[in-house]
């Protein structure tokens, strides 16, 4: 029963279907399950870090730097894109051969900077551990979504479906659907 | 790696950045829930896109490709802040309703990635005229979305009532934006399939 109520609330608070945030990025990893694995999980780690590099940089500027925050939020994310990236070429190179396209789709999107600026709209998120927990349940979130699209990839690319309609406009009403169900959960 | 087959307009029809690449839906999606307020995104977007992408384009070619994507996202979250006080001036409104998706149509992917695949090897002048189309093609989108949303939940378009007797109010939510755009996608592939064929 937690795990369902878990589940249910992730579903209810999800960036993808309730906030559109991250919708062309999980259109682009739900192709195949590699892509979507590999996009899904970087992407959880750049909401993560990314979101505990924003209570530093909240920390440390205080209110003084609302109108640099983007520049802020850009700036961390850049730290961690080539952060990843440099670590990743460290550890293997074929790992990095392999994965450094997701990188590089995962690193500037809606569902990552969205995510840093929806920690600091929610004032119940105070502490490091407020805003890691954040950035965390929405890189899980996205993963749910990921999951989500590419259960229905294969079908809603299916000569079945109208070829107006097949791949990218059926995900849309896909999605709307789901959101729309999500939205009564609310 | 650029294409060389580029047409000048593709960014507007053949190749449009929202309803064929499939790019910078988050905004259309949640924004477009009243002309107003696709209007004021349609200012930011344009004025970011445009400024930051000739900022980009004299990016050298030799530095590696993240440090050129960071370099452009830099750049246009600088150009960000001017825009974004001028956009309260002009649409005071509509910068509070569009909320967290204002700052994030200054780090969209036409920005962020296009300029540093599709329009990279192109002289100054195509380069120019191919982002005026990807930024027209984007625009024309929005307002159109806009337009709709307006009219199919409130029953009015910019304000402005008018002669439908029946409305959806839930088309002005998240789910009912994801529904629209899918439809005006298949919609807009249909013509363009239609008018491809046309011409074969």
């Amino acid at each position: 029963m937690f795990l369902i109520t878990v589940f249910l609330s992730q579903l209810a608070g999800n960036l993808i279907f309730t906030q559109a945030l991250g919708t062309s990025t999980v259109f682009i990893s739900a192709k195949n399950r590699r892509n979507f694995t590999a996009t899904a999980f970087i992407i959880c780690i750049f909401t993560t870090i990314g979101s505990a590099g924003a209570y530093f940089a909240e920390r440390f500027f205080g209110g003084y730097f609302e109108n640099f925050r983007l520049f802020v939020y850009v700036l961390i994310t850049g730290f961690i894109y080539l952060g990843v990236l440099l670590i990743l070429w460290l550890a293997s190179k074929k790992l990095y051969g392999r994965l450094k396209k997701y990188i590089h789709i995962s690193a500037f999107n809606c569902a990552v900077i969205g995510t840093l600026y929806l920690i600091h709209e929610n004032p119940e998120n105070t502490s490091l551990s407020d805003y890691f927990f954040f950035g965390l349940q929405s890189g899980v979130g996205f993963i749910i979504a990921s999951v989500f699209v590419s259960s229905a990839y294969k079908r809603l690319n299916s000569s079945k479906v109208p070829a107006s309609f097949r791949g990218m406009p059926a995900m849309l009403v896909y999605l709307g659907i789901i959101s729309m169900a999500v939205w009564t959960l609310k | 790696m650029p294409d060389k087959k580029l047409h000048i307009t593709d960014g507007l029809l053949r190749d449009n950045t929202v309803l064929s690449a499939g790019m910078i839906i988050s905004p259309v999606i949640i924004c477009t829930e009243t002309f107003r307020n696709s209007v004021a995104l349609v200012y930011a977007f344009s004025v970011i896109t445009f400024l930051a992408d000739i900022f980009a384009h004299f990016i050298p070619e030799k530095l590696p490709y993240a440090v050129r994507v960071i370099w452009t996202a830099l750049v246009s979250s600088l150009i960000y802040i001017p825009v974004k006080g001028l956009t309260e001036v002009l649409y005071p409104e509509a910068v509070g309703r569009i909320g967290i998706y204002f700052p994030l149509i200054a780090v969209n992917s036409l920005v962020v990635y296009q300029t540093q695949n599709r329009f990279t090897g192109l002289d100054f002048k195509s380069f120019i005229g191919n982002l005026t189309f990807y930024i027209l093609g984007f625009d024309a989108v929005m307002l159109v979305s806009g337009a709709l949303r307006e009219l199919i939940a409130y029953g009015t378009i910019n304000n402005k009532v008018m002669d439908i007797d029946i409305t959806i109010p839930s088309a002005g939510l998240p789910f009912g934006g994801f529904i629209i755009l899918g439809i005006l996608c298949g919609i807009y592939r249909k013509i363009r399939s239609s008018s491809t064929a046309g011409e074969e």
